[in-house]
């Protein structure tokens, strides 16, 4: 390795002396020659240091002459993501752009048209609009676009910025994004807690602003969530403390951190250590610890025994967070169930496949020395039966498996634990579809090239298997002339998923067809005006378009829509579970599900119903219920949906205006 | 030294190094490149060197550049060999000047020229129609005492008068000939298979004599070559720098560079399969400047100057007792797949010592792949290495010639 970068840097010294050599005319060959090896050096850090050194007197040489960036005082920094987005070489030179304005506003380097405050001021405008790259946490369409490579170069850069940069222009807007991201509530807190260290290192957040109070409130939650933890910062220190700590103390600790636990969803490491003596020794101060409401307390107090023993055995420092699932759990009465009851108990008792936990070690980035794989994946079990709509499919195009599990956690939990003991033994998974037996082991590639393991220990575990079953039933039900999703979804999902199925979209004219009745059926169906007032009483998986912030089309994606109800201001809204980690999006003509504020749950994204409709393509639905309702929808409801959808995705499209016998 | 060369084409790395050179140039081209040149204080003088009329003709072109005093024209491209050689038929009093130029354009007359002269050609013959292939076939297979069943004699047809493979198609059956065969490609050469290994070369010439000789080694033709050649074809140099020789005492060549294309059989003979008097493509005179140690363009355009001394001739090129240490070659990219959407560099490339750079551009947004390829065309740019081993080197560009860059 070390061999090979003296070369690359050897290669890119002959390079640009070259380039310094031509004349202005055959400068931009060079050039494309230059950024190839800018490419290479940009995948490491040493690399980025070079560049990063050399940047100045590449501005100086004339790497940007003739191109986009060769003004730096007239850049934008909110085309910066569509730059990096286009791959090479625009993406090198873009990530040279920045590394000279960063070496410009640390004053390592002069240049005559910008200054070090205008660079800074760029720079901060730019972290800003890329904190998916800075936190490595590439949205929907961005993973469809870029490759892993050009990925990783994004993640480099910002990784270097954020390193070296001054980021006081951006408080505000960071501690905005953790609130957003908290208050959606999801099982893996990695990007979270990243954001509140990154904050709570590098900004002075003790002012009286509200932004500040906000901030102190998440940084509390994760690093002192009581007045002790500050004082035994340690968790030696703080074990000690509790040892000779008086019923008292214990009390408010408790109060504390159940307080602090409840408002953000976030779980600090001390509080398995406090758990674990209240359990032990105060069990009547573990529903304070665990801030439990009047459902959780008695829940607690009818198998208190059951959870006791969970909360020894698999309660952690790195495992923490599964606290707030299981004060979630209690909260709704799960324990109540038999079958869930027996299928934790039979979860303790299994033998690991040496594979599967294998997988679960690796999605651990700082394991507990003494808590097994086995524990881990029992707390990602509470985790996710808490909080099934934190499930997130992580870096990976596993959409469909997501949802999956967010269904089966709230509608199916026992299911859902037995699936994960037949793969957590076998490390394979059989399915049923049109009579025959999938056998996850024996089929295919699914979807997943390579699993990104920044997920949840039970993803880990199922979402290799799933995603190569669905794919499986992909597979068989191509060349219907229909969608596929239409025999599959009911299939993967089990009986909760209706029969029917529309789709906008016409396979045999490879047309947009009569999108009119379509949304038609989708309002009489769902829409609380239209459909008699009818609550879903399951989640519907739906397919939608993913259009960029320009409205353009991207891609396919597949989400849960979850209810269709009136907002605080009366007007219908469709909420729903977005699973690729992060539910507010820009999705052109103003189109930017919220995550909060519209009477959403934890983790529901929302929508106003026409600008929902104005994005999906295929949904579930009965068209017993729904066939004499389909005539009783306004025409006027339906001009604002089909609007929006013609002007955006619609453009790739050939529309027939047809009529359908749905 | 000649007063001022006349540049018959745009090529900006010629220009580059004319620059370097300092030697007095004009670049004589379309007129679509004027204001460039002018922005850029290109000598330029703008000729519709597509056109052959009254107002576009030799002697017009070279009232043109008069004023600039030039002496020496250079063809840097196929089409513009005969501009060159009527220039240089006027500069050096010289008709037959013209008429060489003419051989370079004509394969047909090309060949014929080398029979004559002694070299080793394949069976050929100019073809007017798919019956004229047909008959052309069926007398080589005559000749090669062809028995009922089995296969017929390979045959290659070829454009008179265009570059490298452009148009080149090759025939494995009389099915073939109906198949793939158009009636746009008459009137053509046709002429049977050589067998043997495929290289090139590219001789600088001044005053008849081969001043100095590169090899190219083709991996595959069309995707990869490097510079200079392997242990193979370097055991041959000696009867490869005698054949060139040969070749332009056979043509009368007395300036300039030729490009010829060689077939080595395992007898060590070598067939004749055509030759050019331009810039290689594929890169070929980038990769030797870098290989030899030289400004190989430099020395293309001085080559055809009648009036350089010995002393700068022996400046431009390599010392005669240098080879080379380290090998630099090249492959040409093209996409494996009809559609794609990315463009993605494979992780192995990184840690390739041998690894130099690329000028690989992504695709535009989703991009479908036509049919229609000319020649060696639309590759999506190029990836050059360099090291010290020409057997890696032949691996290596294997290798990544089926690597998938764009998915």
């Amino acid at each position: 390795m070390q061999e090979t970068s003296n070369r690359v840097f050897e290669n890119f010294e002959n390079s640009f002396l070259e380039f310094k050599e031509a004349p202005d005319f055959t400068k931009r060959d060079k050039a494309a020659k230059l950024a190839s090896q800018i490419d290479i050096l940009s995948l490491t850090r040493d690399g980025l240091s070079y560049l990063y050194e050399k940047s100045g007197e590449l501005d100086q040489a004339g790497i940007f002459f003739g191109t986009a960036w060769n003004e730096p005082d007239k850049l934008v920094p909110a085309l910066v993501k569509g730059t990096l987005k286009a791959g090479h070489p625009s993406s090198s030179f873009e990530l040279l752009s920045e590394l000279r304005l960063l070496a410009y506003a640390n004053g390592d380097q002069q240049s005559e048209v910008i200054n070090a405050k205008e660079a800074q001021n760029f720079l901060e405008e730019v972290v800003v609009h890329n904190l998916e790259f800075a936190l490595k946490e590439p949205a929907e369409e961005t993973r469809t676009v870029m490759s892993e490579r050009e990925l990783k170069k994004a993640f480099n850069l910002f990784g270097f910025i954020i390193s070296e940069i001054d980021l006081g222009g951006v408080y505000d807007k960071l501690a905005e994004e953790i609130r957003l991201i908290c208050e959606q509530r999801p099982i893996v807190t990695r990007k979270a807690r990243e954001l509140i260290r990154l904050v709570d290192a590098r900004f002075d957040t003790s002012g009286d602003r509200e932004v500040d109070k906000s901030v102190r409130l998440y940084i509390n939650a994760v690093y002192k969530p009581s007045q002790n933890s500050i004082l035994h910062q340690t968790l030696e220190d703080y074990q000690d403390f509790l040892d000779n700590a008086n019923l008292r103390t214990l009390s408010h600790e408790a109060d504390s951190f159940g307080y602090y636990m409840h408002q953000t969803g976030l779980v600090s490491q001390y509080h398995p250590l406090l758990l674990k003596k209240l359990v032990k020794e105060h069990p009547e101060l573990v529903p304070n610890c665990l801030d439990l409401n009047d459902r959780g307390k008695a829940e607690w107090e009818k198998f208190h025994e059951l959870v006791s023993t969970l909360i020894i055995e698999i309660v952690s420092p790195d495992n923490c967070q599964c606290i707030y699932g299981l004060a979630r759990m209690l909260g709704k009465n799960l324990f109540s169930r038999r079958p869930v009851r027996v299928g934790l108990e039979n979860l303790r008792k299994i033998k690991l496949n040496p594979q599967v936990e294998k997988r679960i070690i690796k999605s651990l980035i700082h394991p507990d020395m003494d808590v097994t794989a086995q524990q881990y994946l029992l707390g990602g079990v509470i985790k996710m039966l808490g909080q099934p709509l934190g499930v997130g499919q992580g870096n990976n195009p596993t959409c469909q498996s997501a949802r999956g599990l967010s269904m089966w956690s709230q509608h199916a939990p026992a299911k859902l634990i037995d699936m994960i003991i037949t793969v957590a033994t076998q490390n394979n998974l059989i399915m049923r579809f049109e009579n025959h037996d999938l056998v996850s082991n024996q089929l295919g590639k699914g979807l997943v090239e390579k699993l990104d393991y920044n997920l949840d220990p039970v993803s880990v575990l199922l979402v290799p298997h799933l995603d190569k079953i669905y794919n499986e039933m992909m597979k068989r039900s191509a060349g219907r002339a229909e969608d596929p999703h239409k025999w599959v979804n009911p299939a993967m999902y089990g009986q909760w998923i209706q029969l029917s199925f529309a789709s906008c979209y016409d396979y045999l004219t490879n047309s947009i067809l009569d999108f009119e009745g379509f949304i038609r059926i989708f309002y009489a169906a769902f829409h609380p005006d239209f459909n008699g007032d009818r609550e879903m009483s399951y989640p519907n998986p739906v397919g939608i378009f993913i259009t960029s912030s320009k409205g353009d089309m991207v891609g396919f994606h597949a989400i849960s829509l979850l209810r269709i109800a009136k907002d605080q201001n009366g007007k219908a809204r469709a909420y729903f579970l977005n699973p690729n980690n992060e539910g507010r999006q820009d999705w052109g003509q103003g189109i930017k599900p919220a995550v909060f504020g519209f009477g959403e749950k934890h983790g529901e994204s929302s929508l106003p119903i026409a600008q929902f409709a104005a994005r999906i393509y295929a949904f579930h639905y009965s068209h017993l219920d729904v066939a004499h309702k389909v005539n009783q929808v306004p025409d006027s409801e339906l001009k604002e949906v089909d609007n929006l959808a013609k002007s955006s995705w619609g453009k790739s499209y050939t529309w027939n205006n047809q009529q359908k016998i749905w | 030294m000649a007063k001022c060369f006349a540049l018959m084409g745009w090529s900006l790395p010629v220009i580059e190094s004319m620059e370097k050179l300092g030697k007095p140039y004009v670049v004589v081209s379309f007129p679509d490149f004027e204001p460039y040149a002018k922005e850029n204080n290109i000598p330029f003088v703008s000729y519709q060197l597509n056109e052959w009329s009254d107002t576009s003709n030799s002697l017009d072109l070279f009232e043109k550049l008069q004023p600039y005093g030039v002496d020496v024209a250079v063809p840097l491209f196929e089409e513009t060999v005969e501009w060159a050689g009527a220039l240089n038929s006027i500069y050096r009093g010289d008709p037959r000047v013209l008429n060489r130029a003419f051989l370079f354009r004509n394969k047909a007359m090309m060949k014929r020229k080398a029979l004559i002269g002694g070299l080793r050609v394949g069976l050929f013959e100019e073809v007017y129609n798919k019956e004229g292939v047909k008959a052309f076939m069926k007398r080589l297979n005559e000749a090669n005492l062809q028995l009922d069943g089995e296969e017929d004699s390979w045959v290659h047809i070829k454009p008179f008068a265009s570059a490298g493979t452009v148009g080149h198609r090759l025939l494995k059956s009389m099915k073939d000939i109906d198949e793939k065969c158009e009636d746009s490609d008459f009137p053509c050469l046709a002429e049977s298979h050589l067998p043997g290994r495929e290289f090139s070369c590219e001789a600088f010439i001044n005053k008849g004599k081969v001043r100095f000789l590169n090899i190219t080694e083709y991996v595959h033709l069309g995707y990869s070559n490097f510079i200079p050649e392997g242990h193979y074809l370097n055991s041959k140099r000696e009867l490869i720098y005698k054949h060139v020789q040969k070749l332009v005492d056979i043509f009368g060549i007395e300036y300039g560079m030729v490009h010829p294309e060689w077939f080595l059989t395992e007898n060590d003979e070598l067939n004749f399969g055509e030759t050019a008097c331009r810039i290689p493509g594929g890169h070929i005179l980038e990769l030797a400047s870098k290989s030899w140690g030289f400004d190989a363009l430099a020395a293309f355009v001085l080559c055809h100057d009648p009036n350089i001394t010995e002393e700068e001739l022996d400046e431009i090129f390599p010392s005669k007792d240098y080879f080379p240490d380290n090998y630099n070659g090249n492959v040409m990219i093209y996409p494996q797949k009809r559609t794609f959407s990315k463009l993605e560099i494979p992780e192995e490339l990184n840690n390739e010592p041998y690894f130099v750079d690329h000028t690989l551009v992504p695709p535009l947004s989703t991009q479908k792949i036509s049919d229609n390829r000319e020649g060696f065309g639309n590759h999506f740019g190029t990836i050059n290495f360099k090291g010290e081993d020409p057997d890696r080197m032949t691996e290596l560009l294997l290798h990544y010639e089926e690597v998938d860059f764009y998915v």
